[in-house]
């Protein structure tokens, strides 16, 4: 008899454990295994990692809402070809600037613990990569359809949205609020961009 | 300890000399200014362009030096030496926080370390997933109820500060028992150990300094917010207010235009 009831009970569960895993999660967890497989472990040519972080990164990322946010003031300013400019150049460098980063990667550990509303349509996913001391990152998202948006990723504290806005509106407030001159600073610092791995 | 003692008689001369930023009246600069708290930003900055200097020609070839002479491996037993002599310090902190659970860890760290680590060289704590912690003043002086960081500070050579922290330096700098040891043996012991741990500090900060320097459009900047957002947390969840943080960091998405 017990066992036929929990025969019975595990049917009726099956379908919320198949779901235990919640939308969000799944949507960040989903892309770190992406990038993991298919860019930092994957064994291609560094072009083509460049390439396909690009695309994911186009993809998982709400790029003009974060635009937004770390122009601060000075999106309001800024013309329309100020800041379609702003947006190709800022994902210009930071695709670079993470590709260099992950090139660190060793094999690492995610391990997802949680995800919680935030005001409005956005919320967090919880999640520690394996290391000692363990690091905590914390993962924005934004609703968006059906589907999710990264618009920050909040490492041991340090927001990468909050530190890109305080390092624009000082570079802006030390040149006078032009726009035009971060857009070019940013095209500089990506062209002229040293991989790590190639300085040692 | 006399570094530290002209350290503050320097910082304060600096400060007379280079003086404050002036105070944004226009109330979205004076927003930023308020977030930065960086009233001494042009002598901070100064300082800052001081310490890239000494970067630049001493610190960074030290570095290079450094790693071209001893294999990883033995970098990290120096590493691991050194930073086993600090667990007196942070078991300290640790009780003095009145965090017991982490002074036993950070006890129980050292005595393997020390036993079966030969002194330190070997991890063996960690090998055995027990958790490095560390603990300093400036964390206990936040836990015991100084809540605010006073104004951000750049130390001159080590690095991004805030008052109440260097205000903890300090106290660390006397407190550290293993410095009492060493001292009585001769005083250059304990200097030559604190040159070492500044020295092994940076080369920690090495790559991460090149990462930011080589990536930011205004390194002091990014140094500054990634400085105070880090320690911001950390001291929130000593303090056991870290979903307060949470609730506190909901910054504003200005004019949402996702609909238009």
């Amino acid at each position: 008899m017990k066992k036929l009831y929990a025969f019975v009970l595990g049917i009726l569960l099956m379908p919320c454990l198949a779901r235990a895993e919640n939308p969000a999660i799944e949507f960040v967890h989903n892309t770190a295994d992406m990038v993991i497989n298919d860019i930092l472990i994957a064994d291609v040519s560094r072009e083509e990692k460049l390439e396909r972080f690009r695309t994911e990164f186009t993809q998982a990322l709400d790029l003009k809402n974060i635009g937004q946010f770390v122009l601060g003031v000075y999106w309001r300013k800024a013309t329309a070809e100020e800041k379609e400019d702003f947006l190709k150049a800022f994902m210009d460098l930071t695709t670079k600037t993470w590709a260099d980063r992950f090139d660190m990667y060793h094999g690492q550990k995610i391990i997802f613990t949680g995800a919680r509303n935030a005001e409005g349509n956005q919320l967090y996913v919880d999640s520690t990569i394996q290391n000692n001391p363990p690091v905590e990152v914390i993962w924005r998202l934004k609703q968006k359809g059906d589907g999710y948006r990264i618009i920050d990723i909040i490492i041991e504290g340090v927001s990468m949205a909050m530190s890109y806005r305080n390092e624009y509106s000082a570079f802006l407030q030390n040149h006078g609020g032009q726009v035009r001159e971060l857009i070019e600073e940013l095209q500089t610092k990506e062209k002229q961009f040293v991989w790590s791995a190639d300085k040692k | 300890m006399k570094f530290i003692r002209l350290l503050i008689l320097g910082l304060v001369l600096l400060g007379s000399v280079s003086g404050c930023a002036t105070r944004p009246t226009n109330p979205e600069d004076l927003a930023v200014y308020q977030q930065n708290n960086d009233p001494l930003e042009p002598m901070n900055r100064a300082i800052f362009r001081f310490n890239n200097v000494a970067d630049e020609y001493v610190m960074a070839p030290a570095v290079k030096g450094y790693r071209s002479v001893l294999p990883e491996t033995a970098r990290e037993c120096v590493g691991n030496f050194f930073s086993n002599l600090k667990q007196p310090l942070y078991f300290i902190n640790a009780v003095l926080q009145g965090d017991f659970k982490s002074a036993a860890t950070i006890t129980g760290r050292f005595a393997l370390n020390t036993v079966f680590g030969f002194f330190g060289v070997v991890d063996t704590a960690s090998a055995n997933e027990v958790p490095v912690i560390r603990r300093d003043f400036g964390q206990t002086l936040a836990v015991w109820g100084i809540k605010n960081s006073g104004p951000y500070l750049m130390l001159p050579l080590l690095g991004p500060s805030t008052v109440r922290d260097t205000a903890g330096l300090v106290v660390d700098a006397f407190a550290d028992p293993v410095d009492w040891v060493l001292y009585d043996q001769s005083p250059w012991l304990a200097y030559g150990r604190g040159v070492v741990d500044g020295f092994l500090g940076l080369e920690r900060a090495h790559d991460l300094m090149d990462d930011m320097k080589k990536n930011s459009t205004d390194y002091y900047a990014t140094m500054r917010s990634m400085y105070q957002q880090n320690r911001k947390k950390e001291i929130a969840v000593l303090r056991g207010e870290k979903e307060e943080m949470k609730a506190e960091y909901d910054f504003d998405f200005p004019d949402d235009e996702d609909e238009e």
